[in-house]
């Protein structure tokens, strides 16, 4: 028990950086062929720096060590995950399974990548070493296809690995190339190369941004109609949930690529762009946040069962809109006598009697939080007319709130229950993502406190939307442990969604930050807002939302 | 842009991929019931019964676990195999008295996600 809750949750989130280390080697070599024109001899003058290669081959390198690291800690965790859960470890059986071997070619294929990022270190324009990056990047695309959910279809099965592998690969291009605009920008200061080459960069990684984006879509959607197959099985299942929350991620992302290309283009006609370098550089930043959402989203999206496999226990669209209507919030709690009397009967499995305790704990817990950060956000919005010097103590709410989720979240755990504090927070997955949730909401509330009212934190400023950004996906891999579809799914639906408005708030406030150091002039929208502020204030809107969700939830009984 | 042996080894590595796909021996991904036989073919009291469970693919057998739970939560492991067709699981369930009863199941995927389900039966007085 002990290990199996923290090996479940490391399973899935390691899934999320699996796929952020596969996008940053394949991206790399892609933008290598592109961008870089590492192997276009006719290149001449548009070829790519010594400098500038250097910082491809450095993101390579980490993507492949990340990588490596990750599937090594997989098989790994998966191996005690197994031992824990049957009780036995049949390591002969688990040694012969399509998963660990798919997962050991990966490993395997990834150190060999490590070896000849180490060769290009020296060497950057070693062709025989980019050759054989580009050869070892077959098969560790190819092995992709043995770990989706087109590999347990009956019908259309390789069709439908081919079409994720293409997916996985567009996404990779897309991810991956972001990830060395970031780079390009952050070397510029010490890189006089990287400084010039930024604005060819960003020229030709707009139409090899469009057409990842245009191969994502193509191939997105016939996956989602197979997959999915119906209006309720988008919005009344894990699976389709995700795959929504997915694509508007995409479409934020895609709003922050167009602001890009559209001031590459500028760049290019007119041969100067103010935007390139004062706001640009903070898009791509947001759009790294938003993307490394959108990955997290798509590991998830494995360990979720296709929507058409189960439209018994899909709900309906009235069902989940139900979970987000206004009501009333509850602001009264069952006793804890009342909530554990109902405990032995709801964790039954013959027996298994429904808790209404449970449920109503549960909505207090919610609705109270609801509360907390409803306020908090009405106050941090009153901060922004400049008014009120007290309206920027508003995240002392945080720490208020992280007192009330220790003591509320698992009433059955220490320091309300009987099972202890250690034996819980690594016993159980949910508890152990609820206890993390919980020192998420106190560092929050301390880190930015300080912020807000203290003008040198200047370093702290960025742990708000780094932690929201965090929190956001920890809510978009959060999983309950029963396994009763519907219920749980209603459950699943309303934190997938705040998961998906902390993704949001990151970004808001990233921006808000970032672009507080663009010009005066540049920093405006044409409707005459500043768009750092505009930016934060639509960070905490997306906050009080979330407040709003958790003011009204409401748990199914089950 | 790329030399001609470049894209002759792309152009080689896409139909071995696409060979392998195509060939490559089945595996599963992320497993759940869609069917059972216990709708169609209730368990009848003190007889030993085969019952099927449908996945919505395949499971890795050797790395999975079948339990007969009885009153009081009591488990008990019982035998699994694997069927005629893809995806079927046949479980086999001992004579049991009348009562209620479930199967709970933890089945590994070969993509390596564990599922945990719960069948709950009823064995109806003759």
């Amino acid at each position: 028990m002990f290990i199996q809750g923290l090996a479940n949750f490391i399973d899935d989130f390691l899934g999320g950086l699996m796929l952020i280390s596969y996008a940053l080697i394949v991206g790399s070599l892609i933008w290598a062929a592109w961008i870089l024109r590492i192997w276009d001899s006719s290149a001449g003058k548009s070829a790519a720096p010594r400098p500038v290669i250097a910082i491809c081959v450095r993101i390579l390198k980490g993507g492949a060590i990340t990588l490596a690291a990750m599937q090594g800690t997989k098989l790994l965790i998966k191996g005690m995950l197994l031992a824990a859960t049957l009780g036995d470890f049949p390591i002969g059986a688990y040694l012969g399974t399509v998963q660990f071997i798919a997962g050991l070619l990966r490993l395997v294929l990834s150190c060999g990548f490590i070896y000849v990022a180490t060769q290009l270190d020296a060497s950057p324009h070693n062709r025989t070493a980019w050759n054989t990056a580009a050869a070892l990047t077959v098969p560790l695309v190819i092995s992709g296809a043995w770990l989706v959910h087109g590999v347990g279809r009956f019908e259309h099965r390789e069709q439908l690995m081919a079409m994720t592998v293409i997916h996985q690969l567009a996404a990779a291009v897309w991810f991956g190339g972001v990830a060395q605009l970031l780079f390009l920008w952050h070397t510029r200061k010490a890189e006089q190369a990287a400084h010039e080459f930024w604005p060819l960069a960003i020229t030709r990684f707009g139409w090899l941004g469009v057409a990842s984006v245009l191969l994502l879509l193509s191939t997105g959607l016939p996956l989602a109609i197979e997959y999915i197959g119906s209006l309720n099985g988008l919005f009344g299942t894990g699976y389709g949930a995700l795959v929504a929350t997915k694509v508007a991620l995409m479409g934020g992302a895609l709003y922050f690529a167009y602001r890009n290309h559209k001031a590459g283009k500028e760049w290019k006609q007119f041969g100067a762009s103010a935007d390139l370098t004062r706001k640009v550089p903070y898009f791509i930043e947001a759009e790294t946040f938003v993307l490394v959402g959108v990955l997290f989203v798509a590991a998830t999206l494995s360990s979720q069962p296709p929507s058409v496999d189960i439209k018994e226990t899909t709900a309906t669209v009235s069902e989940v809109a139900y979970m987000f209507s206004p009501r009333l919030p509850k602001i009264s709690s069952p006793t804890h006598e009342q909530l554990l009397a109902g405990e032995a009967g709801r964790v039954a499995v013959v027996d298994k009697v429904p808790s209404v305790a449970a449920t109503e704990w549960s909505d207090y817990n919610h609705n109270i939080s609801g509360i907390f950060l409803t306020g908090m956000c009405l106050v941090a919005m009153l901060s922004y007319t400049g008014r009120f010097r007290w309206t920027s103590y508003w995240p002392v709410g945080f720490i208020g709130l992280s007192i009330f989720l220790f003591f509320r979240s698992d009433a059955e755990t220490w320091p309300l229950g009987p099972i202890g504090f250690w034996e819980s927070t690594f016993g159980n997955g949910e508890v152990f993502q609820h206890r993390i949730a919980t020192l998420l909401a106190f560092l929050l509330g301390v880190m930015e406190l300080r912020a807000r009212t203290r003008p040198d934190a200047d370093r702290l400023r960025y742990m708000f939307p780094v932690l929201s950004a965090f929190g956001g996906i920890l809510l978009l891999t959060h999983s309950h442990a029963e396994f009763e579809l519907r219920s749980e799914y209603l459950i699943q639906s309303t934190h997938t969604a705040m998961g998906l408005l902390a993704v949001v708030v990151a970004s808001g406030r990233w921006l808000e930050l970032r672009l507080a150091g663009a010009s005066e002039s540049s920093s405006k929208t044409i409707a005459g807002f500043d768009e750092g502020h505009v930016a934060g204030f639509l960070s905490i809107l997306a906050m009080f939302i979330i407040g709003n969700f958790l003011m009204f939830y409401r748990e199914p009984l089950y | 842009m790329f030399p001609h042996a470049i894209k002759q080894l792309a152009s080689s590595a896409l139909a071995v991929a696409l060979c392998t796909i195509a060939f490559s021996p089945a595996a599963w991904s992320h497993a759940v019931v869609t069917e059972s036989s216990l709708t169609s073919h209730p368990v009848k009291p003190n007889h030993p019964t085969k019952v099927v469970l449908f996945f919505n693919s395949g499971v890795e057998l050797a790395l999975s676990r079948v339990f007969l739970v009885s009153k009081g939560d009591v488990f008990h492991p019982v035998e699994i195999a694997n069927g005629k067709k893809a995806g079927e699981m046949l479980v086999d369930i001992p004579p049991l008295e009348p009562g209620d009863y479930a199967l709970k199941y933890k089945v590994f995927a070969a993509d390596g996600h564990f599922t945990e389900n719960v069948i709950r039966f009823r064995v109806d007085k003759p």
